[in-house]
């Protein structure tokens, strides 16, 4: 039983990163900007659901705390970093080195500010109980599904109901229309940007009630969802979703054959072959070259 | 104090050697590696277990060391030729995290987290060196190297690859072999200052191979200014006294050094990136540096 | 006769359901302006991108003095002796003018180019020729992104007169240029044709291919329609038809 064990660890962590590479995925789609401090938001949504929860703030105050962290902070970089290198023409590589620095300063922030190490909440959601011989679950688990669902379920919504996410789905599949839509774009890459990070939000805060946070997981998450974008197809939401559950799955499940620290290895080797084999990933339409 | 300043100059020559072995492939073939760290390991790794099991000579360390690091930068070759831009980099940040974790399990060649510890003094023709002047050697060497790229053509090949592939190739430029060719000097080299780091401490472990020393070297050619000649020296420099700074600032507590530490670095990455996209040295040279 | 020093023979390809190419031939002539015109998206830039190996081709061949060079890498292409330009230029942006054009002088991939200073000072000289030849030799120090656009159209060419090779493709070179411009673009050919040049040019400007061609090959939805001389192919009621955009109705 192991391995169903394993399997459903794996689904669990999956939703999360799932969420997370969406919201990537969203942003690099639309603005074509490699959001590399896009795991900056998780960490910083997940502390703020941590400073909340620790103040003795009820826990829907710390969701909207995060979201609106991660929002704000998403907000903040295209303006301050990312609009400004884009007006002097800067390649990819000059957001690439700034977002990364944006990166290492809130860590460390975080680390000074908060502590360093792992700190986690507990609830009593996250208590496992033996559903079947030998396999636990705690209701963090549903919790974890249905949340992803619901979240992909409302910006699928919004994806194809609204004028707005039209727009931007149009945006991720067709690079050249970025041009094309000269005024607007300005707008819509902040809508990206917002909607993007505060799909962090979620993750993060389950990630606090679950495994638990450090001021470093923010790299591992960034890793994980440029792995699944890029595994799952630029340009296509649904494959980096699914990209994402999967190298959850391929983690988790991988710790039936090899030892834990070789667990990440396992996204990265999935990441290195598919650049080398096929670099437009399942569902590809942008093109590399 | 004297070894103090020493250890310090041997450490920033290692690290110009890095900086400089990867402004290579950065500044000059716009192929932006985040795996440097990974052939300074692989160097470092091959030089101790020379030193430790052959002859803690110091040229065949280094020698070693090239050829490991050089025959393995095919890794990173590979996706170099397949993508470019942001897959590229995803690409060098996975080999860079494949690599972290193997080298602290393969215990046989890295001794595992642990390291490998007692590594002889190393010797060349038989006398007990310090590494400082073989280290200042090689640096020297990169630099000279760095300076026909700028002048030659192979330099001009690389640029005009990175500045349209598809128009090098038409006029007759075998891409995938000026590609190949650069990181493959690129690797030997960050090998080389692998071996070097070794020697020079007697004891590596997988700690200072990891993506955040990757990162490091990357700030030091960004800071610098990508495709000068001495900008990667000088980010050097600056980033690996920056610590030593810190130390005489009264009001950091000792424990948050490195943070600070850390913060100053970021900020400085993000900060010039936004304002002086060209790097410290870049902007006096206009017209080479291109970030 | 003169001599036929590249053919292509049926070249197609398709992307996805669009047959761009469709079964093109054509021959370039030592010392001859061959003109490819033909209505946006007819092929040509496809045909131009098959013949370099930029582009796999479905069918067909293409052979350079009789050499096969279907399945060549674009590099080895030209080591054959094919320059081309681009339509969207692909100058070496960060790179000087003069650094652009000393590049095309020097092919190999190794550390070094073979044959030491003497042949470094030939491709020096080769390069400050090509510069004198396009007007560009007061800018040779100026980054090719800080150009006006008549200069970098120039420097494009510039790139392939340096090349020394002896069969040009030339994607609308001269399109967007002002006349004088367009007078020292002719001179320049006119000065490659008389070495032996063999030119394909790829051209929309009615005017400038009737005066710088010797022979038209007419392109539409990726077949030749009609080859001949000039004057011939121009005074075709039907071509002009499909090339000013009035295609009779095609069946429903
Ligand atoms: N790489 C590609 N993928 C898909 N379609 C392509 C590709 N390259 C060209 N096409 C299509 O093939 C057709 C022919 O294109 P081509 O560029 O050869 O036309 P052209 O004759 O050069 O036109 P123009 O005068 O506008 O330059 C066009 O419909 C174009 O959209
Ligand atoms: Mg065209």
């Amino acid at each position: 039983m192991l391995f169903l064990q394993l399997l459903l660890q794996g689904i669990q962590t999956g939703a999360l990163y799932a969420l997370t590479a969406a919201g990537f995925a969203l942003i690099f789609g639309a603005t074509r900007i490699f959001h590399f401090a896009h795991g900056t938001s998780f960490t910083l949504a997940g502390y703020a659901f941590l400073f909340c929860w620790n103040g003795g703030l009820p826990g829907w105050i710390g969701t909207l705390a995060g979201i609106a962290v991660a929002m704000l902070f998403g907000l903040a970089m295209e303006r301050l970093v990312y609009r400004p290198i884009q007006r002097h023409e800067g390649s990819f590589f000059t957001v690439f080195v700034a977002a990364f620095g944006v990166a290492v300063v809130v860590q460390n922030l975080v680390g000074m500010v908060a502590g360093r190490g792992f700190a986690s909440v507990d609830t009593r959601l996250s208590l496992a109980t033996e559903v079947l011989p030998d396999v636990f679950l705690a209701p963090i688990f549903w919790i974890a599904i249905a949340v992803a669902v619901v979240l992909f379920a409302a910006l699928s919504a919004f994806l194809t109901r609204t004028h707005a996410g039209v727009a931007l789905r149009a945006l991720a599949q067709n690079p050249d229309l970025l041009r094309a839509y000269g005024l607007s774009s300005n707008r819509l890459s902040m809508l990206a940007f917002a909607v993007g990070s505060a799909m962090a939000a979620p993750a993060a805060i389950l990630t606090a009630m679950t495994t638990g946070l450090n001021e470093a997981i923010g790299h591992h998450v960034m890793l994980i969802s440029m792995a699944a974008t890029i595994v799952g197809g630029v340009g296509s939401l649904r494959g980096a979703a699914l990209a994402g559950l999967m190298l959850g799955v391929a983690e988790s499940v991988a710790l039936q054959f090899v030892d834990t620290q070789w667990a990440e290895a396992v996204s990265f080797l999935v990441l290195f072959a598919f650049i080398i084999f096929r670099p437009s990933g399942f569902f590809g339409v942008a093109q590399t070259r | 104090m004297i070894a103090y300043a020493a250890n310090l100059a041997t450490i920033v020559a290692i690290f110009g050697i890095l900086a400089a072995t990867l402004n290579f492939v950065v500044g000059f073939a716009g192929i932006f590696s985040v795996a440097h760290a990974v052939f300074f390991g692989l160097g470092a790794y091959a030089g101790a277990q020379v030193a430790l099991h052959i002859v803690p000579d110091a040229l065949l360390a280094c020698v070693v060391a090239a050829v490991v690091a050089g025959g393995l930068s095919l890794c990173l070759a590979l996706p170099a030729l397949r993508v470019r831009g942001e897959y590229f980099v995803a690409a060098s940040l996975g080999l860079q995290m494949m690599a972290t974790t193997l080298f602290s399990e393969a215990k046989a060649f890295t001794g595992g987290i642990g390291g490998l510890v007692a590594i002889p003094r190393p010797t060349l023709f038989g006398m007990e060196v310090s590494v400082l002047p073989l280290a200042l050697v090689a640096l020297a060497l990169i630099l000279f190297a760095t300076a026909l790229l700028q002048r030659g053509a192979f330099g001009r090949t690389l640029q005009a690859l990175r500045d349209a592939e598809s128009a090098a190739e038409a006029l007759g430029k075998n891409v995938a072999a000026a590609k190949t060719l650069a990181m493959l000097f690129a690797c030997a080299g960050a090998g080389i200052a692998g071996a070097l780091f070794a020697l020079h401490l007697s004891f590596v472990n997988v700690e200072s191979f990891t993506m955040d020393q990757s990162v490091l070297v990357m700030a030091m050619v960004i800071i610098g200014g990508t495709g000068t000649l001495w900008g990667p020296v000088i980010g050097a420099i600056i980033l690996l006294s920056l610590p030593a700074g810190l130390a005489f600032v009264p009001f950091i507590p000792a424990t948050e050094v490195g943070a600070v530490q850390q913060i100053i670095y970021g900020l400085a990455m993000t900060l010039l990136m936004i304002f002086r996209p060209a790097g410290l040295v870049g902007d006096l040279s206009k017209g080479r540096a291109t970030a | 006769m003169t001599d036929e020093v590249l053919r292509t023979e049926n070249l197609a390809r398709a992307f996805g359901g669009l047959q761009a190419v469709a079964g093109v031939s054509l021959s370039l002539y030592a010392g001859k302006v061959t003109a490819l015109v033909g209505p946006n998206g007819a092929g040509k830039t496809t045909t131009f991108n098959l013949i370099t190996g930029n582009l796999r081709a479905d069918s067909g061949a293409a052979q350079i003095r009789g050499k096969p060079i279907m399945g060549l890498k674009p590099w080895q292409v030209a080591r054959l002796g094919v320059a081309r330009s681009f339509q969207d230029l692909r100058l070496f942006t960060h790179m000087t003018v003069r650094e652009n054009v000393l590049a095309a002088t020097e092919t190999a991939s190794w550390f070094w180019q073979p044959g030491g200073g003497a042949a470094r000072r030939a491709r020096e000289d080769r390069a400050a020729r090509a510069l004198e030849a396009t007007g560009l030799a007061a800018l040779a120090h100026a980054r090719a992104v800080d150009l006006a656009y008549a200069e970098r159209k120039f420097l494009s060419m510039a790139r392939i007169l340096a090349a020394e090779a002896d069969i040009w493709l030339l994607d609308e070179p001269a399109s967007g240029l002002d006349l004088a411009s367009r007078l020292r673009f002719g001179e320049l050919l006119r000065g490659a044709t008389a070495r032996g040049v063999a030119i394909c040019l790829i051209e929309h400007n009615l005017d400038v291919v009737t005066e710088l061609s010797d022979r038209i090959a007419f392109l539409d939805q990726g077949k030749v329609l009609a080859e001949g001389d000039p004057q011939t192919i121009l005074r075709d009621p039907a071509l002009a038809a499909i090339y000013f955009g009035d295609r009779p109705q095609e069946a429903a």
